[in-house]
């Protein structure tokens, strides 16, 4: 077989979003892959301009698919900045448990389907049926299973209802039991091992350069966590450490998401033993009528360039799922920001494909991307 | 610090024995754990707002699982109270996809006819932000989530399909957002007004009425227009907030803003 | 029902239709009542009968194959068509059955009509050859176990044929996988066989059989039925051998173009040979249609009970396929050529050497010392 273009995508089984991977091919071997975006662009972040600043949270779910609370408290938070709000902390520590449990229930699904791409399907029926305890816990408290729009500016809609924390604590104890599960089925198949070990190295160096963050970064054997480095929200109280890895293959990366599972396991812990016993409220106490309502005050806008609301300006930065993800929210003083601008970590993931995908097997591609965690709602937003 | 353990020096590939065992004990642990009963529940013969499910706690050590719930505060469709609607308009200016409208129902009152939201399906995106808006608490969302239709038309709940919605005694979201103390008032511009009672007349909650007025303005000895001049006055108290009052002024004389 | 009864119960059928018609019309009853007709048309229908049975076995074998691995991941598989959705696969049949075949462009049309129509046909003749019961004659052949091998290993060339006309990149890379592969798994699968023919002495099948009555050839022979199972998988293109249709990155591997009834072609020849493999397997080592003799005998003395304990066997094997399915992902090419190269050829002559070892000192240490009746 001479060389040739293969497109792996938009319709195709490896790339479960909407993106097409374009791969030159000789025979089994990739020689060279050009990732293409964008079929997915719904124009958040120009839609978020003429939005109210909590009816943009309703777009944040949709931004990542399965990591919304991550994408809402990283909108949530540079807005905040933005417009001066600083939220209760009950509030706070209610924003780390979900994103945490969003945090579990994002690895679930990578796990399920990064195991799917290696032609193993029992693995993606059991991750997406630990997910599923995931979403009725997000359920119970937020009332929807996938985009929750549980954060706002100030605080949190609702406390969880009584009875949460047990509830949450032994969905944790079964999943404290599932990991093992997962690595008896993964690690401990030889085929799994010789599939994956050596497979896609992107080394710490090559990560810098392309901007990759998140778990490819910290398999790549550099401690890099936003949690840690650049605490936001409480994650200063609490006790975790950063998952790492040394191979910067995607064993090293199944390895670090494994451990990032099980660490947030043990921040849910201590966040729900600091529920029990912090009763709070939920929203700021001196946030003004108009940003605690979920639409803005109707009739005259000017009304509130009269009142003249501070500017402002907020960025954050977010250690969300697939990476490192930031925001930064112009307030000028209007009903609705006057830009929002996002980061994503997948599309600097996937943008250096070539460098982690060049000199391996056609059959390697889905394992490799798979081991990226591509979220395409987020890289196109 | 922990470090997340890596390959542990041996190659797997050089192993001798194609080494499955672990794996393959591992799914047939599964499989004996759900030869009992599979985690699925047979969705059109079993649901999971069922009572038995409904009292199940979703994790039971030992048993398989995948078996949720459905709580009372799920955001599935919409149920409309009519007779305590006060058609402020609050949820059809609330909802982002503005799939809301309101329309008229038939009421009592056939010169003021009273508007209630017709909710878009095929737009909506359970935000739950319409419910939110309610000052009434009359537009609530329930546990129901089945909506499929053949015909796009069938998405459009009429306000009637909302209140039968309503009627038929669904778990509805028993959380309410507790919305700030606002501080804003409706406030007049007094040369502006013209007193002409559309502000009154289509205050949702009729908390707005027509007085008397000194006006201020007027300098001793000066000769007062011949018609009796009436200023709108809001009771604070009753006012949801709804900003009709400030859409429906001919001249623009009312305005949101603090009490001085 | 023994072959044997099965062929009287045609040979009456096709008497009875042949007289049916002379009565009707006299003037042929005596030219068609001849004892050489009745002969071809009881052959015919006993093709006809042994079509719609293995055809049947395959579809309740992928309901088996459903039910299973739904257990093993955790659901139920299929349930609503019929009992336990017993008759899911029919639907689906029919479904396909009404289907339209579309035909890429530029796809070379004798290949890609003649590639699945081929693949299925010499799919089907295998269960002329392989004996199910005691009385069946067709797996008598003194070389029945040499001809099965050989239609079996047919499968790449014409996988690799409608690979190449569906002009599809994702079908021809499926089709040249296929090809490379083969090479990984015949080798082992021909020596892991070797042994057993060793052991046993001949290459007909019943005897393979018949002389696995006073112990099994699995006990012996373990080392040698690991090699075959693995090679078998590799031929059946099953999980975690499927390199040629791996979803993950060539869509659908070499039937990515093909659709409707030629899709069910595939699908149906895909599992007529993992039904084929299973009984290899349960013929080769497991005993076929035979009990361990300490089981006793009213077991194996009601009617239809050669074919009863031959089918559950072959049903438990096929088990052991999905079973594997459930729990281990997909090899690469290279990887699955060096497992089949570096692993299984020299377990399989170890296998070999073993059982030549055993038939020297007429001697099997597992069930204690058993005059071996071969060689």
């Amino acid at each position: 077989m001479s060389e040739m273009w293969i497109n792996m995508g938009p319709q195709h089984p490896m790339t479960h979003g909407l993106w097409n991977l374009r791969v030159k091919i000789d025979g089994e071997m990739v020689l060279d892959v050009d990732p293409e975006m964008g079929y997915l662009h719904r124009g958040i972040e120009k839609i978020s301009e003429d939005r109210h600043y909590n009816e943009v949270i309703t777009l944040m779910d949709r931004c990542c698919y399965v990591a919304g609370f991550a994408w809402e408290h990283l909108y949530i938070l540079a807005a905040e900045q933005a417009l001066h709000i600083r939220p209760p902390e009950r509030a706070e520590y209610l924003r780390v448990m979900s994103d945490e449990f969003q945090r579990i229930g994002s690895h679930l699904m990578w796990y399920a389907a990064f195991v799917q791409d290696l032609g193993l399907m029992s693995p993606f029926l059991y991750g997406m049926r630990d997910r599923d305890l995931v979403l009725d816990l997000f359920q119970a408290y937020t009332g929807a299973r996938l985009t929750y729009e549980y954060m706002r500016v100030g605080g949190v809609r609702n406390d969880v209802p009584p009875g949460f924390t047990d509830r949450a604590r032994k969905v944790l104890d079964w999943l404290d039991d599932r990991y093992r599960e997962y690595d008896a089925l993964c690690m401990g198949s030889t085929i799994f091992r010789e599939r994956c070990d050596d497979l896609g190295i992107l080394k710490a160096n090559d990560c810098v350069a392309h901007g990759v963050t998140g778990p490819m970064l910290r398999a790549a054997g550099v401690r890099r966590d936003l949690r840690k480095d650049r605490p936001y929200a409480v994650y200063k109280q609490i006790d975790f450490d950063v998952a790492q890895a040394d191979a910067a293959d995607v064993t090293a990366r199944y390895l670090v998401r494994m451990e990032e599972m099980r660490q947030s396991n043990r921040i849910l812990r201590q966040v729900l033993d600091w529920l029990d016993h912090h009763p709070g409220p939920m929203m700021a106490d001196n946030l003004p009528r108009w940003l605690g309502a979920p639409y803005a005050p109707i009739g005259n806008e000017g009304y509130l360039l009269k009142r003249s609301y501070p500017k402002g300006t907020g960025f954050s930065a977010v250690e969300e799922p697939h990476g490192e993800a930031c925001a930064y929210v112009v307030n000028e003083g209007a009903l609705h920001p006057y830009r929002v601008k996002f980061r994503s970590p997948v599309f600097s993931n996937i943008s250096a494909a070539r460098q982690y995908l060049v000199g391996y097997h056609v059959a390697d591609i889905p394992p490799i991307m798979g081991s990226v965690d591509v979220c395409v709602g987020e890289v196109d937003r | 610090m922990t470090e997340a353990k890596t390959s542990d020096g041996e190659n797997a590939a050089d192993n001798p024995i194609l080494y499955v065992a672990r794996p393959m004990a591992t799914a047939a642990r599964q499989f004996a754990k759900s030869l009992r009963r599979p985690s699925t529940i047979v969705y059109p013969y079993e649901r999971l707002e069922d009572p038995r499910f409904r009292d199940q706690v979703a994790v039971e050590p030992g048993r398989p699982i995948g078996v949720g719930q459905v709580w009372d505060n799920y955001r599935g469709v919409h149920a409309l109270n009519i007779a305590t609607c006060i058609s402020c308009n609050l949820c059809a200016f609330s909802c982002p996809d503005i799939c809301i409208e309101m329309v008229t129902v038939p009421g009592d009152d056939p010169k003021h006819p009273k508007k209630c939201p017709q909710i878009d399906y095929g737009k909506c995106s359970y935000c739950g932000f319409c419910s939110d808006a309610c000052p009434e608490g009359c537009l609530t969302m329930t546990t129901r989530y089945e909506l499929s239709t053949p015909h796009r038309a069938e998405m459009v709940y009429s306000p009637q399909k909302l209140n039968e919605v309503f009627r038929s005694k669904l778990p509805m979201n028993p959380i309410r957002l507790e919305l700030p103390e606002n501080e804003d008032r409706i406030l007049l511009d007094p040369p502006l007004c013209i007193g002409c009672n559309a502000c009154a007349r289509d205050c949702p909650t009729q908390c707005i009425t027509m007085l008397d007025v000194p006006r201020p303005d007027a300098k001793p000895g000066e000769k007062l227009p011949k018609r009796i001049w009436k200023e709108p006055v809001v009771n604070d108290s009753d006012c949801v907030r709804c900003g009709t009052c400030i859409s429906v002024c001919p001249k623009e004389c009312l305005f949101w803003g603090s009490r001085p | 029902m023994s072959s044997a009864t099965l062929y009287s119960v045609s040979y009456a059928l096709a008497a009875l239709i042949l007289n049916v018609i002379g009565f009707i019309i006299p003037p042929i009853r005596a030219p068609i009542t001849n004892v050489d007709v009745v002969t071809v048309l009881a052959v015919l229908i006993f093709g006809a009968l042994l079509l719609a049975a293995s055809m049947l076995n395959t579809i309740l074998l992928i309901w088996w194959e459903r039910k299973l691995l739904g257990r093993f991941m955790d659901r139920r598989g299929a349930m609503h068509v019929g009992f336990a959705g017993l008759l899911q696969n029919f639907a689906d049949g029919f479904k396909l059955f009404r289907k339209n075949t579309f035909q890429p462009a530029e796809a070379d049309t004798l290949g890609f009509y003649s590639g699945p129509t081929a693949y299925m046909v010499t799919s089907m003749i295998l269960f002329g050859i392989l004996p199910i019961s005691s009385g069946w004659n067709s797996g008598s052949l003194p070389l029945s176990l040499l001809l099965a091998l050989a239609i079996f290993s047919f499968a790449p060339l014409f996988i690799f044929v409608s690979a190449w006309s569906s002009n599809n990149k994702y079908s021809l890379m499926g089709g040249m996988r296929s090809a490379a592969q083969m090479i990984a798994y015949e080798v082992p699968i021909l020596l892991a066989v070797v042994s057993v023919v060793i052991l046993s002495g001949s290459f007909s099948l019943t005897t393979i059989v018949y002389e696995q009555q006073n112990y099994w050839f699995w006990g012996p022979l373990v080392v040698a039925l690991i090699v075959f199972v693995a090679a078998m998988l590799a031929e059946m293109e099953r999980i975690p051998f499927d390199l040629p249709e791996a979803e993950a990155e060539l869509v659908e591997g070499w039937n990515t173009e093909y659709g409707g009834m030629l899709f069910a072609f595939f699908m149906l020849a895909d599992y007529l040979r993992a039904l084929v493999g299973s009984i290899l397997v349960v013929l080769l080592f497991l005993g076929g249609w035979t009990l361990p003799t300490w089981v006793p005998s009213a077991a194996t003395s009601f009617p239809l009970a050669g074919i009863l304990w031959f089918m559950l066997k072959t049903y438990l094997v096929f088990g052991l396929f999905v079973w594997v399915r459930a729990s281990l992902p997909r090899v690469r090419t290279d990887q699955l050529l060096r497992v089949g190269w570096n692993r299984m050829i020299p377990l399989a002559l170890l296998s070999v050497f073993l059982a030549a070892a055993l038939v020297t000192v007429r001697c099997v240490p597992v069930f204690g010392c058993v005059p071996s009746a071969g060689a």
